[in-house]
């Protein structure tokens, strides 16, 4: 089954790119924000499914990619183009200046300091000038969504074929290595701090675009929606649900939960929200290697896999 | 005389943030679980205190320990029902299951609570007292007062009660545990327990001086977490006094730097204290 | 030299210096785990190092691999000071360790563990893929663990588990290769195949640092023995020298006959 995964993936993506052929534009609007969210959870995966390094913080480079493109476009008029790479600049120095202190911390130290960061984040830029306070830039309206959807997919494909890179290199098997024991990677001589900082900068990219893509579909970027810490409870849970450490598990993570909380939103936002935080905790107990994991058995599943999950690591 | 003005708030607000911080570290210290979803429970007790002072009428001081026995019930569920069954498994689930814990909980107080501010306000909320030319809140200073007392209480129940004697041991060891006679999946649930009516006290106490919505939390775990390790994870005390230590920071902060930054400079001082104090960091990963 | 004929496999005369510690000292707090240790092994040479429990000696060993950083004195790998060298740098210099708490990578397979040795030691390991696993499969045939390349490294038993520590270190191709009690918790049949194991890596050039509790198979693996009693070398000198030595004996082997 195994090695079916690859073609079938390149198949399905080559389908998707037809989609704005004849789908309506309900549906081209809620297929950009679930490959957007897919791109942000795969990202996440980098460090956290490979690296083990859980991070509640990313959210800050896809603010920064916003703005990125958003001063650029709004303040100096610059095309898109450069906005985006602006964005990706930001987005790398937030990293490497962000990663190199605080991935010397390990396990909750890390997770804890990166839940500070969207906060402190959103507080800075809503007192700077550039990026106009708080009430935010208006970016010039371009009524294209197949373009934004082809963007947002061809960034999907590439985040995903990264990973698909990390997790067959030499690179990726030094991640992991951090993740199942970071002091034996380091006699072995993996050089711990740069994988992980690297690991960081390679998701803010990803990240920051698709800020970036986000602003110019969404034409305003403020403070408020640039870091909006519901992000990274999404990104994470998604990559979680899906598989953290596979390569096609948090896309499929995504579009999973974005189709439910489209439908579930529809009703109430609150009770869709709800849901987010009863599917982490209900994966932890019952599925902890996520969704990738529970398929990839195929026939061999049975209602035991899920009680040995639990037999295994509770009291 | 600002400046000293300034320096009590952020000493009787301090005493409150230890109160904040000592249920998560309790639980950190003892089940090595980071909990995520401790802001939330402080939401929560602030919530239940809330609701016993105008519904039920009840003197929200007085509210305060029936708030500890509803959240030490909730707490003890919480980790006999959710928490147990992951346990044993890698310090990267709990702190994700925790923070799903975290979103359940704030949405869950959105949809029964509704997003609006909630203050606990008494008839004496405003009142305050002249002591040598600075202004003494009432409510703050009683605020500060439940945080020592809360503190002492604990102190005495880990060192001089056998039930502490017990919580120590599981810090220590598991099978030791197993030798005091207790079962250790009840201990687990009354020490989480023992930590949530903490957080509910300082609920209760945060609504009387702040605003309480149902998305406190996420910030709060933070500051909670921050207080705990440069309080440290043995002494309640110790953790008092992080918490005065970060109160006083804090106040400074607002008067010098801007009141939008307060939650910049905790996540600052955490950045700091874990640079300066590395060793520590990587001994308790 | 020696009052009685020992089992002694004759190694290639000793080499150049490769490791070697002044002075080296580790306190933590009041207690003084390490106290001026001075040592050398060279090329070709093999060290035994022995000593009660609590003598010191992982942490010695975790000074040399670099997880440690000594309170005074120096370590010099090929006669250059590496006291501010991380570890990860040490292992690519070629000092590689064995841990006496085994640390296989637990979601990772028997083959991939070793990979990761081969794709990061000395060097900076394989850069490629393909031929650190090829590397990492003969270091697995070596060390007997050929049929099991598959298996999930959490479901070995404990004597495989060992093996498996040692393919980990050897793919690295150390020059510098710490043994941590790896003789611990085997059966006198196991610890026989260990001991063949070691005979057949001693010499190719490397130096080798023994910790063991098993007196005579570290009688007949080592070029010589160091003797640590409460962080404090007390001997140093071929086996049967130091056997006999009556201080070793009281510190030490007095106490194991009692």
């Amino acid at each position: 089954m195994k090695r079916f995964i690859l073609p079938a993936a390149i198949v399905i993506a080559v389908f998707m790119a037809f989609i704005p052929g004849f789908a309506s534009d309900t549906m081209i609007q809620f297929w950009i924000n679930a490959l957007l969210l897919a791109t942000l959870a795969q990202a996440w995966n980098i460090l956290g499914g490979f690296g083990g390094y859980v991070s509640f913080g990313n959210s800050v480079f896809y603010g920064l990619g916003t703005y990125g493109t958003g001063i650029a476009m709004a303040t100096y008029h610059l095309p898109f183009g450069v906005g985006l790479a602006i964005g990706v600049v930001l987005a790398v120095i937030g990293a490497a200046v962000v990663g190199l202190p605080i991935l010397r911390l390990r396990g909750p130290y890390f997770a804890i300091a990166t839940l500070g960061l969207n906060g402190a984040m959103l507080a800075i830029f809503s007192n700077l000038s550039i990026a106009n306070k708080n009430i935010g830039l208006v970016l010039p309206l371009t009524r294209n969504d197949t373009m934004f959807y082809e963007l947002s997919l061809g960034l999907l494909v590439l985040c995903t074929a990264t990973v698909w890179w990390v997790s067959r290199s030499r690179y990726g098997m030094g991640l992991i290595a951090i993740r199942e024991d970071e002091d034996a990677a380091g006699t072995m001589g993996v050089n711990a701090t740069l994988y992980k900082v690297t690991a960081l900068i390679l998701a803010s990219v990803f990240t920051a675009v698709a800020g970036g893509i986000h602003a110019y579909w969404f034409t305003f970027v403020d403070p408020a929606s640039a870091f909006d810490s519901t992000l990274n409870v999404r990104m994470v849970i998604m990559c979680v649900f899906g598989g953290p450490g596979t390569v096609f598990g948090p896309v499929v993570g995504s579009f999973v939960l974005s189709a439910v909380y489209e439908i579930l939103a529809a009703q109430i936002s609150t009770a869709a929200a709800l849901l987010f935080g009863l599917v982490i905790v209900l994966a932890v107990i019952f599925m902890p290697r996520g969704l990738a994991d529970v398929v990839g058995r195929g026939r061999a599943l049975s209602w035991r896999y899920f009680v040995r999950n639990i037999t295994e690591n509770r009291l | 005389m600002v400046l000293a003005q300034i320096l009590l708030n952020g000493v009787l607000l301090g005493g409150l943030y230890g109160l904040m911080a000592l249920g998560m570290a309790l639980v950190w210290g003892v089940l090595n679980i980071v909990n995520l979803s401790h802001g939330a429970l402080i939401m929560l007790g602030g919530y239940v205190t809330y609701y016993l002072f105008t519904l039920a009428g009840i003197d929200p001081f007085v509210a305060l320990p029936i708030a500890m026995v509803i959240m030490f019930c909730f707490g003890f569920a919480l980790q006999w029902g959710v928490l147990n069954l992951i346990v044993r498994s890698k310090m990267l689930n709990t702190l994700l299951i925790t923070f799903g814990l975290q979103v359940v909980l704030t949405f869950t107080a959105q949809l029964l609570f509704t997003a609006d501010f909630r203050t606990i306000n008494p008839t004496y909320a405003g009142n305050n007292f002249p002591v040598g030319g600075l202004t003494v809140s009432v409510v703050r200073l009683a605020a500060f007062l439940v945080a020592i007392a809360l503190a002492s209480i604990l102190w005495f129940v880990l060192n001089r009660l056998p039930l502490g004697r017990a919580i120590r041991a599981t810090a220590q060891n598991l099978t030791a545990a197993r030798l005091y006679g207790v079962n250790p999946r009840v201990l687990y649930a009354v020490t989480f327990g023992i930590g949530t009516a903490l957080a509910g006290a300082a609920g209760g106490l945060y609504g009387m001086i702040s605003n309480l919505t149902p998305y406190i939390g996420a910030s709060l775990t933070a500051k909670s977490f921050v207080i705990a390790i440069i309080g440290g994870l043995s002494n309640p005390f110790y953790v008092i006094f992080g918490g005065i230590f970060v109160g006083i920071a804090e106040s400074l902060t607002a008067l010098y730097i801007g009141p939008t930054y307060t939650d910049v400079i905790s996540f600052g001082l955490l950045v700091v204290v874990l640079v300066v104090r590395p060793s520590r960091a990587v001994r308790a990963a | 030299m020696s009052a009685q004929p020992i089992p002694h496999d004759a190694a290639p005369k000793a080499g150049r210096t490769v490791i070697e510690t002044r002075g080296l000292t580790r306190r933590f707090g009041g207690l003084v785990s390490v106290n001026n240790v001075d040592l050398v092994i060279a090329e070709n040479e093999t060290l035994g190092l022995i000593g009660p429990n609590g003598a010191g000696k992982t942490t010695l060993v975790n000074m040399i691999s670099g997880t440690l950083a000594p309170s005074e004195g120096e370590v010099l790998f090929e006669g250059q000071v590496i006291n501010d060298v991380p570890a990860f740098r040490r292992a690519h210099l070629g000092i590689a360790r064995t841990f006496q708490v085994m640390k296989p990578f637990h979601g990772m397979t028997v083959l991939e563990n070793v990979t990761v040795g081969a794709l990061f030691g000395r060097n900076g390991g394989q850069k490629n893929m393909a031929d650190a696993r090829e590397k990492a499969r003969e270091w697995l045939e070596f060390t007997g663990l050929g049929g099991k390349i598959e298996i999930n490294a959490d479901s070995l038993g404990g004597p495989d588990r060992k093996r498996l520590e040692f393919a980990k270190a050897l793919a690295m191709e150390p020059r510098l290769l710490l043994l941590d009690e790896v003789m611990a918790g085997l059966n006198p049949v196991e610890v026989t195949e260990v001991v063949e194991l070691i005979k057949k890596i001693r010499g190719q050039g490397r130096a080798l640092l023994i910790i063991e509790h098993v007196v005579a198979a570290i009688r007949s693996l080592s070029d010589r023995i160091m003797v640590l009693h409460h962080g404090e070398k007390i001997a140093d000198d071929d086996p049967a020298t130091v056997l006999e030595d009556p201080r070793v004996i009281e510190a030490y082997l007095g106490k194991r006959r009692q």
